[in-house]
């Protein structure tokens, strides 16, 4: 009798369950259907495809000198009530903003390398020692660079906020590509029967890290100062390569580098033009930062490192390779005048009379 | 094919367009229109996305608009394009950046005077290289040599 019943009970619960197959399953809500700030918009892709800055349209591109919420809202969603706030400083558009920063994403993006597989490794050849060790201080050297700017950057990034997330977004492929060079810095030096060098006392290291009156202040010592010359440096190096894989390590961080500049030189145009005494401020900042950039090309070993790249040995470095990195040092200090003028910075009257002697040659 | 000549830049384009195995430069976009000046002629250049768009004779005028120029003695275009000729691509001492270094004013300017538009020859520099190795592939003959 009971196996009656219950045989009678499960049939009536399968048969329930196929006539409501949804008992049990909670009601869903759908008033945040139609919650949108701007609705039926299509962006049809370019011939490049559809880009960051491509769906920067109606009032999804519109980017506020202020942005006042406190979330991680995403830029163009309707806020919500009650969200705590978080730690974002950097509110103010002056204080991180470069145009360019959804076409360098794009293009950081798309122009990557892989140190792994790309690099023909099997190029290397036995360089005297000399030589090898000289290359191998140069990785050391820059390995230290890239690491301060990856730590930096990350220091800041962390405090910007979303309403000005091609920034953030650009500056994330920066800190990969930070990554991408310690990577190929330690292989080079580890792979051709050499090894690290000594460690930097890191001068300048130290004032990009210790910039804490905000992110442009970091990006004065960083790319304006610092930056610019590595970009001589990565183009001394390409151009005195040894082998088929430096070549093609200098030449990949010389371009994901210039890209860095390019964004750092750009925010620099735009703090600029857009806070009242933003040139003055980076005028005081270099005064500081040459002072500590002078010091360093004096007792660093990047210049006796160089000249022996150069000269191709300890003999030829004390004549034609110190010659030709002092030329570098000059046309460093060049380019650094031409972008400070360009920016309204002038550097000339006071520049460090260390800068000045290199100039002067 | 002759240097320089319009016609030398266009088959050069074909061949940079016809193989992506000639592309170093990390295999993405590329933006930039730029102009070569060798000797009396002027060239204009425009790279797009992963390809070389269009490169034809200008004037100097036209240069203006480009983001940056490559100039330099008509001698040093052409050891430089003989070197990729004999060798495939160009020796290290031969490069474009070997000989912006290697020259007292450099090779890249901006037209206008715009330091940010002239770094592009940084950020593209490889494109460029590439762009001139896959001359190997194209038999050149040069206009200093009677041909």
């Amino acid at each position: 009798m009971a196996d009656k019943l219950s045989s009678k009970a499960a049939s009536v619960d399968r048969e329930s369950k196929i006539v409501d197959p949804t008992r049990g399953v909670p009601e869903p809500k759908y008033e945040w259907r139609g919650l949108t700030n701007e609705w039926d918009v299509r962006v049809i892709p370019g011939p490049h495809g559809l880009r960051l800055g491509d769906v920067n349209v109606g009032s999804y591109g519109e980017v506020p000198d202020y942005w006042e919420d406190q979330t991680r809202r995403p830029r163009g969603s309707v806020g919500r009530p009650g969200i705590p706030p978080l730690p974002y400083s950097l509110r103010s558009k002056h204080e991180l903003w470069a145009d360019c920063s959804a076409d360098l994403y794009e293009e950081a993006i798309q122009r990557r390398w892989i140190p792994a597989t790309e690099v023909p490794w099997d190029s290397l050849q036995t360089l005297p020692d000399d030589v090898e060790k000289a290359v191998c201080q140069m990785c050391t050297e820059l390995s230290q660079c890239a690491n301060t700017e990856l730590e930096i950057i990350t220091y800041w990034q962390d405090r910007m906020s979303y309403g000005y997330f091609e920034v953030k977004q650009y500056l994330a492929t920066a800190t990969f590509d930070c990554a991408r060079q310690l990577e190929a810095l330690r292989k080079r030096a580890l792979s051709n029967g050499g090894g690290l060098g000594i460690e930097s006392r890191g001068r300048v290291n130290r004032i990009i890290l210790e910039s804490s009156g905000g992110w442009t202040e970091a990006v004065v010592y960083l790319y304006l100062l610092r930056g610019t010359y590595i970009t001589r440096l990565l183009t001394g190096l390409l151009s005195a390569a040894h082998n088929e894989a430096e070549a093609f390590i200098y030449s990949h961080m010389l371009e994901d580098h210039a890209r860095h500049l390019t964004y750092g030189y750009d925010h620099l145009k735009y703090a600029s033009t857009h806070k009242d005494d933003a040139s003055l401020i980076m005028q005081t900042l270099l005064a500081v930062g040459e002072a500590h950039m002078a010091a360093e090309l004096k007792e660093g070993v990047v210049g006796s490192a160089m000249a022996i790249i150069f000269g191709g040995g300890i003999k030829g470095a004390r004549t034609f390779g110190m010659e030709r990195y002092l030329l570098l040092v000059r046309d460093f200090i060049t380019d650094y005048l031409t972008i400070c003028r360009e920016l309204g910075i002038d550097r000339e009257k006071t520049l460090h009379p260390v800068f000045k002697k290199y100039l002067e040659g | 094919m002759v240097f320089p000549s319009e016609e030398w830049f266009q088959q050069v384009r074909e061949v940079y367009n016809s193989d992506r195995d000639l592309h170093s430069g990390g295999g993405g976009a590329c933006d930039t229109t730029a102009g070569f000046s060798v000797g009396e002629n002027r060239y204009f250049i425009e790279f797009s996305g992963l390809d070389c768009a269009q490169v034809r004779q200008c004037s100097e005028e036209d240069l203006e608009v480009t983001d940056f120029v490559l100039e330099m003695p008509l001698e040093t275009w052409q050891a430089m394009l003989e070197d990729v000729q004999k060798n495939g691509k160009a020796s290290s001492n031969l490069t474009l950046n070997s000989i912006d270094l290697e020259l007292e004013e450099g090779i890249a300017f901006s037209p206008v005077d715009d330091q940010y538009r002239q770094d592009l020859f940084y950020r593209y520099n490889q494109n460029f290289q590439d762009f001139f190795d896959a001359s190997s592939r194209v038999e050149t003959t040069f206009e200093s040599q009677g041909n």
